[in-house]
């Protein structure tokens, strides 16, 4: 006997009110998973996640070992004193909040560690950058709209109290 | 005349669709391009492929002198646009009409009028079709704060030329009034180059439901049933179905008689889409906005009348009536689309551009997976992150949701981060499984649903 629509409602009129947590119905061609929260044990809808994926994309210890790439992906750290401020992504960087809109910082602007100096974006999504570092902005290295590679150095900071 | 060569101004998922559309109907096909999408699948199966642009988008699929160019060289006498882009820009279809190429879709003149949501707003309430309760143009604090003692709160501040959840901000209480105000016109002003805004009254327990519409330049106008879209994520869908679940015949009838009502009053050709808002606490709807475009979540239509919507686009740009009369479409079973993005939930949907390891999407009586990605795609950043959308359907909804749990379940994507392993949770979740949820429901289960990742 096949289960109607209705009947499967019903059955989800009881677990509501009962105390499960979790549910699997099967009847038929029917496979169905509840979940009550975001709890999902070992049934198909948790077991093709198992394997976490490993953390194989673009990973910093390779960066250190192998020098920048050649191009447009600027590596950090070949100023004297001065702090990179480096993309967290991949994207296009920003220099100001909007077209036409005055950029958030020039050469010789104070920042503090949490100052936003510019915008990332990808994939349509926007990510602000703080400065990370409090003191003076020395350097403007990167254009706007231009296309950074994680890691990229963005601008340099010369450290001190701003 | 019947089209020869449709030029695709769109990548992606759509850019593969319209693609076999024109296959099926024998017609020559020419992908645009950015630098960045030339191994695309769109540009492997098109008949011809042209580079429009560098691989930002203002560059190449925003621009449109460059894809009209491109249009033009490839001597195609058809473009389609997709959805996004170009899509609802009037200068596009206008451009087109000049240079003799058909664009496929409406009318300049209709894109525009259906594009500022406050004229759109105007003309539906003029047909007798209920808008929600909010202002006309609101164009001071002052005019914003005697509309908002009208209107109550919370109320939404809306622009003008927004549009598809963008532009849009919740105001809780009159003390945030001020500041809702000044931002919502310096957001609009950049972000659409119109800084009109208007209000409507807030409705917690909404429901998003939106209808299908074709229309011809024959004065047919016909509805294809109405799809839910209340599963959404910062306004944005993130599952769609057809029908709608739950809703009593009278406010579905209602529904669909308002569509075509407003699609007929305003000489609707093409596919087009008119989205309304329902008050599940009132039992009554109201009318949100048009879109001139073929839209994302198409399939769930398709898979439920059996209809070819592309290809309905494109046989009435050529200037054929439409193939099918209201009484032809039949509804039969239940559909659900969910969009696989390259996102991280995990990390509050961080983008995850990069190269596509195993891609093995499931298949199989009613699954359909529309998607331009394989695998060894490489997934470029300059575009939105739609990898696939996974559509399936059965005789009920529960028998659909049961495909879907299964089919989620067989899809794996390596190499990049994608929203699988959360849809997989949000699908088996008892509100959705019973169907039904209101559009704050996502948002309200966000954090449980990411624990469980």
């Amino acid at each position: 006997m096949e289960l109607t629509e209705e009947d499967v409602l019903e059955i989800l009129r009881l677990i509501e009110e009962s105390d499960f947590e979790y549910f699997e119905l099967r009847s038929g061609d029917l496979n169905l998973t509840v979940s009550k929260g975001g709890y999902a044990p070992a049934g198909h809808a948790a077991a093709p996640l198992a394997p976490p994926q490993p953390p194989q994309r673009r990973e910093e210890p390779a960066a250190a070992e192998a020098p920048a790439p050649e191009g447009p992906a600027r590596g950090p750290a070949d100023r004297d004193g001065l702090a990179p401020i480096v993309a967290p992504m991949v994207g296009t960087f920003y220099r100001a909040p909007e077209p036409g809109a005055a950029p958030f910082v020039e050469v010789g602007a104070p920042v503090e560690a949490d100052t936003t100096v510019g915008l990332v974006e990808v994939m349509k999504v926007f990510t602000s950058i703080p400065a990370g570092t409090a003191g003076t902005i020395a350097e403007v290295v990167a254009g706007n709209a231009e296309f950074v590679e994680k890691g990229a150095v963005l601008f340099y900071v010369t450290p001190g109290a701003a | 005349m019947a089209l020869g060569r449709v030029f695709i101004a769109n990548r992606g998922e759509i850019a593969v669709r319209v693609i076999e559309a024109c296959r099926g109907l024998g017609i020559e096909t020419v992908a645009g391009v950015s630098e960045a999408d030339t191994d695309s699948l769109a540009a492997e199966m098109a008949d011809h492929a042209v580079v429009i642009g560098p691989a930002a988008p203002a560059e190449s699929y925003l621009d449109i002198d460059a894809v009209l160019g491109a249009a033009r060289s490839a001597g195609a006498d058809g473009l389609h646009p997709g959805y996004g882009f170009l899509a609802e820009q009037p200068g596009l279809a206008q451009a087109c009409a000049e240079a003799g190429i058909r664009f496929i879709g409406p009318d300049a003149d209709i894109i525009a009028a259906m594009g500022n949501k406050l004229a759109a707003r105007a003309r539906a309430q003029a047909l007798g079709v209920p808008v929600v309760p909010g202002s006309p143009e609101v164009r001071s604090r002052a005019e914003a704060a005697a509309a908002a003692a009208e209107i109550g709160y919370p109320l939404l501040m809306k622009a003008a030329a927004g549009g598809g959840g963008r532009g849009i901000k919740i105001v809780a209480g009159a003390d945030g009034l001020d500041v809702a105000f000044a931002t919502a016109s310096a957001e609009a002003r950049a972000a659409f180059g119109d800084e009109t805004l208007y209000m409507e009254r807030y409705i917690a327990n909404a429901r998003h439901i939106e209808v299908q519409v074709l229309g011809d330049g024959f004065g047919s106008v016909i509805h294809a049933g109405e799809r839910d879209c209340s599963v959404q994520r910062r306004y944005q869908k993130v599952v769609e179905e057809a029908p709608a679940p739950g809703l009593t015949d009278e406010l579905r009838a209602g529904i669909r008689a308002a569509a075509v009502t407003l699609a007929k009053a305003i000489g609707y050709q093409n596919a087009g889409t008119v989205e309304f808002i329902v008050d599940g606490d009132a039992g009554c709807f109201y009318f949100l906005e048009m879109n001139t475009r073929i839209q994302v979540e198409h399939p769930v239509t398709e898979m439920i009348t059996g209809l070819d919507l592309v290809a309905e686009q494109i046989r009435i740009a050529g200037g054929a009536p439409l193939s099918v009369a209201q009484e032809d479409i039949a509804f039969s079973g239940h559909a659900i689309e969910c969009r696989i993005t390259a996102e991280d939930a995990a990390t509050g949907f961080r983008p995850c551009p990069g190269r596509i390891g195993d891609w093995q999407a499931p298949a199989g009586e009613g699954i359909r997976v529309d998607s331009h990605c394989r695998a060894g795609t490489l997934v470029p950043p300059h575009y939105d992150s739609l990898l696939a959308k996974l559509i399936v359907s059965g005789e009920n909804r529960i028998k659909a949701v049961s495909r879907l749990q299964e089919a989620l379940a067989e899809f794996t994507v390596t190499g990049v981060d994608t929203t699988i392993p959360f849809l997989r949770l949000l699908t088996c979740q008892l509100d959705f499984v019973r169907g039904g949820v209101n559009t704050r429901w996502l948002e309200g289960n966000l954090e449980s649903l990411k624990g469980g990742i």
